[in-house]
């Protein structure tokens, strides 16, 4: 069993204008956890994680997925690499169906010749494409439009998506936003089970969320981390309450 | 199970094939009544159709609005009309047309594709218009008269011949040639890689990150429209017996564009109905009048204004059975909304 | 042929040639990129709204009008045509999904429709006007036809007037906010569609005065609007789309680059080389020489 982390985040930091955005970040994520990314507004978390998924390029410091160095490379470098991320805003292909949309992710499992012979001889996406439907609950709703669908159900749509490459690592980039309370729950649930064959690691702004599934939080405030650890540990940590609620 | 756009395209091929019995009816009757005009005016509807379906595969399939496909329609044409010159070999012509298209369409691909949107449809439109005067000013491609007195050839296949001259025949040869494209794309549209070239028009911004290279495809995707294009293109010099740079012009381009848009892009077969409405629309309105131009370019703006999705766009669902019956609350999309943004 | 006379009665002739053509080219451009950069409309039918200011010209002309009554008349003609055209066509395509390709084919619909109705109206023949003035002035040894002269300062005038109104009027000040913000705009109380409407009315109205300008030097025929709308567009593209010193910049040095090519090759490679640019502009640098002109 391999215990090392399989993820490593190696002193990272960018700068805008003169605003360091993300400032000297390291922190490691261990194989099938699921480890969160929490912090007020404009603490940095959506810029770390364009710098993890090579939407940025860092000023310092490294990626490494089992080893491997991600920055610099192409977004489909990086994804060779076993990351996926999803994003903030629902970016799915809104006048495609469901299942094509699943489809499309997972042809990333064929050999390249398969793309010029008939969809059906691509076996092993299709087979994906029903268990993510089915994993997701989206089987009834396989062929209707992504745009017609709640936004709940697509928020799991995006999730699906990413998760039909099987990644190593799946960046959840604030996956419940916008969400009832319902789905949410779900979501929850969802993301809890993902860790049997995936790490994940998210960004979250709903707090009791977090506590309930992570295994480990790392806390950023004005671009540095602030503290990691436990959401035991960190909900006591005196550093990150005069955070949150402000030395006012 | 069938899936949207597996569905789609069966209902195509079905319109394929009245296309097809439509067509062999045309042909009886020109055979039967010997009146060549028509079965003339026929089959260069149907080679325009060539070209209109290298638009749809460009604007209906990829998103991308390319106002210059008539640059390797004329590529086409002029190299096959050189190599008829020389050998009266329709397999000669058609190969080396084939291959100057493939040629020309990457170079024209490598300068298009650097942009997008609108700034692709501007460059392809400029490119066009490059190349068209240059053809238009070189006295050894005949200047603006272009490239006369190519000889009638026979087309042999297996163990038939037919003659270019023979209007019947000839028509049967480009018919089985345009079946033969929408064929080779309809079965390109089946693959996953196809698949992405629908992804491509339906959000540009995702495919990367689902691991496919974005310039990689539209790049392919320019090259096949160009052939595609370039082969139509090789066929008119054995109909007409002449080759002009009006074949490049920016005229030709955007009669194959109104004929996609009112067939419907991203059909396949809407080019071949909307080219043949073309044609019958200028034949008609042009007994009476010269100014068909009028009459077309207003039912071009209606059918965007009311049809953007054209006349196969709006049939074809039809015959789709959508699972809920209820309005999805999402646009169904136009097919006229080309670049492919999410907004 | 010494230097001296070859600048005196060639070279420079043809800079002016160059000049009176850029000026009017300019004006066209000037229409086409105000209704790029304000409206985000790209106006396929740009160049027949040029041949309708020419044949107006020709129309008046035939009634017996003055040449600089037709000047001022025919782009106050225009402008309603302008103004119906956006309301009808333009407004309904404004919202769609590709503002710029859906603008695109629906006036590409409409210089359909208008090359065929001057065809109709005037037959597919050339025309001609005569100038208003004639005889050439000398300036510094050089001999500049007096017509010529008279184009360069009215345009100079028209497109100082159209850079002064835009950039230091409250009117001008107006319809950047609605390009620029739109809703914004609308809930200040400025009336937002008459706003739109009527800057396509000036860009067309400024095409249309550039065919009038022109008509006395070139032929006019119903196909004019084709070609030149290619030049209007290679200059809008160089000069950056939007961007009124852009296509002043770009119309005035494109048109000199044609006019001195064609003294060392052919005139028929003019054309190419103009486009060409175009095509590298695309290429390299989409957005031109300068930047949009609402989005500033």
């Amino acid at each position: 069993m391999n215990n090392t982390p399989i993820m490593k985040i190696e002193g990272l930091g960018i700068s805008f204008g003169g605003l360091k955005a993300v400032d000297d970040v390291s922190f490691d994520v261990d194989r099938n956890q699921v480890k969160t990314v929490i912090g007020p507004n404009g603490a940095g978390k959506s810029t770390l994680f364009n710098l993890i998924s090579g939407a940025l390029r860092p000023r310092s410091g490294r990626v490494l997925i089992d080893g491997a160095v991600l920055n610099g490379k192409s977004a489909g470098q990086i994804k060779a690499h076993g990351l996926s991320r999803s994003f903030q805003i629902t970016n799915l292909f809104f006048d495609l169906t469901v299942r094509e949309n699943l489809r499309l992710a997972a042809q990333y499992l064929e050999p390249a010749r398969h793309a010029w012979l008939p969809i059906k001889r691509s076996a092993r996406a299709a087979s994906k494409v029903d268990e993510l439907l089915s994993r997701f609950i989206l089987t009834v709703k396989a062929d209707e439009l992504a745009g017609s669908l709640s936004h709940g159900e697509q928020r799991r749509l995006e999730i699906a998506v990413c998760l039909a490459s099987e990644p190593k690592v799946l960046l959840l980039d604030e996956p419940t936003q916008g969400m009832s309370h319902g789905d949410t729950e779900d979501t929850k649930e969802l993301i809890r089970g993902l860790t049997d064959s995936v790490t994940v690691l998210l960004i979250e702004h709903d707090v009791g969320l977090v506590m309930d599934i992570s295994d480990s939080i790392v806390v950023m405030h004005q671009g540095k981390k602030l503290a990691e650890g436990t959401p035991a540990s960190v909900r006591q940590n005196a550093d990150v309450q005069a955070a949150y609620f402000g030395s006012v | 199970m069938r899936d949207e756009q597996s569905r789609s395209i069966r209902v195509s091929h079905a319109f394929l094939l009245l296309f097809c019995a439509c067509a062999l009816v045309a042909a009886a009757i020109g055979a039967v009544s010997g009146n060549s005009f028509y079965l003339r005016l026929a089959t260069e509807a149907l080679i325009l159709a060539g070209l209109a379906l290298s638009v749809d595969l460009l604007l209906g399939y990829t998103g991308a609005l390319s106002l210059g496909q008539a640059l390797y329609f004329g590529v086409g044409a002029y190299v096959s009309a050189l190599v008829l010159l020389q050998t009266a070999s329709f397999w000669l012509a058609m190969s080396a047309a084939g291959a100057a298209s493939l040629l020309s369409a990457f170079i024209g691909g490598l300068i298009a594709n650097r942009v997008r949107a609108v700034y692709f449809t501007l460059i392809t439109l400029g490119l066009s218009q490059v190349i068209g005067k240059v053809v238009y000013n070189t006295r050894e491609l005949g200047a603006s008269d272009g490239i006369i007195g190519i000889p009638v050839i026979d087309i042999g296949i297996g163990g038939w011949s037919v003659s270019a001259a023979d209007p019947t025949g000839f028509f049967l040869v480009v018919l089985v040639f345009i079946v033969i494209l929408y064929g080779a794309l309809a079965y390109l549209l089946e693959t996953p890689f196809g698949r992405v070239l629908i992804a491509l028009r339906s959000n540009e911004k995702r495919v990367p990150f689902l691991g496919y290279s974005v310039w990689r495809a539209r790049m392919i995707a320019y090259v096949l429209a160009g052939v595609v294009a370039g082969l139509s293109g090789a066929l008119y010099p054995m109909l007409r017996g002449f080759v002009s740079p009006e074949l490049m012009s920016f005229s030709m381009s955007s009669n194959a564009v109104v004929a996609v848009l009112l067939g419907g892009a991203g059909t396949l077969v809407g080019a071949l109905y909307g080219s043949v409405l073309l044609v019958v629309i200028k034949s008609i309105i042009g007994s009476w009048t010269e100014h068909h131009l009028i009459v077309i370019g207003a039912l071009f703006i209606w059918s965007i204004l009311f049809f953007p999705r054209g006349l196969m766009g709006m049939i074809i669902p039809y015959f789709l059975k959508r699972p809920s019956e209820e309005q999805s609350t999402v646009q169904v999309p136009s097919n006229v909304s080309l670049s492919g943004e999410a907004k | 042929m010494e230097l001296s006379d070859y600048i005196q009665f060639v070279l420079m002739p043809q800079v002016i040639n160059g000049l009176a053509l850029g000026i009017a080219v300019t004006l066209v451009a000037l229409g086409l990129t105000i209704i790029f950069g304000l409206l985000d409309v790209i106006n396929m039918s740009h160049g027949e709204f040029y041949a309708i200011g020419a044949f107006g010209a020709i129309s008046l002309g035939a009634l017996g009008l003055n040449f600089w009554v037709m000047l001022a008349l025919v782009p106050l003609l225009m402008a309603p045509m302008g103004v119906l055209a956006e309301r009808v066509l333009i407004k309904r395509v404004f919202n769609s999904k590709d503002r710029h390709v859906a603008t695109l084919l629906v006036t590409l619909g409409l210089s359909l429709i208008l090359e065929d109705v001057l065809r109709l109206v005037y037959g597919p023949n050339t025309h001609r006007l005569d100038a208003p003035i004639s005889g050439a002035s000398e300036f510094f040894g050089v001999l500049v036809p007096n017509y010529r002269l008279l184009l360069i300062l009215v345009g100079v005038g028209v497109i100082c007037a159209v850079s002064f109104v835009t950039y230091r009027t409250r009117l001008g000040a107006m319809v950047r906010a609605a390009a620029y913000d739109r809703s914004m705009t609308s809930s200040l109380g400025i009336p937002v569609d008459w706003v739109y409407a009527g800057t396509f009315a000036v860009g067309v109205s400024l095409a249309g005065l550039a065919g009038v300008l022109l008509a006395p030097l070139y032929s006019v025929f119903p196909t004019m609007g084709r070609d030149f709308i290619l030049l209007a567009f290679s200059v809008v593209i160089v000069g950056g789309m939007g961007s009124i010193v852009g296509a002043v910049i770009a119309g005035l040095a494109l048109t000199q680059v044609q006019a001195l090519a064609s003294l060392v090759i052919s005139p028929v490679w003019t054309d190419p080389i103009v486009f060409s640019a175009m095509v590298i502009f695309l290429m390299f640098r989409p957005q031109g020489l300068f930047g949009r002109l609402g989005h500033a």
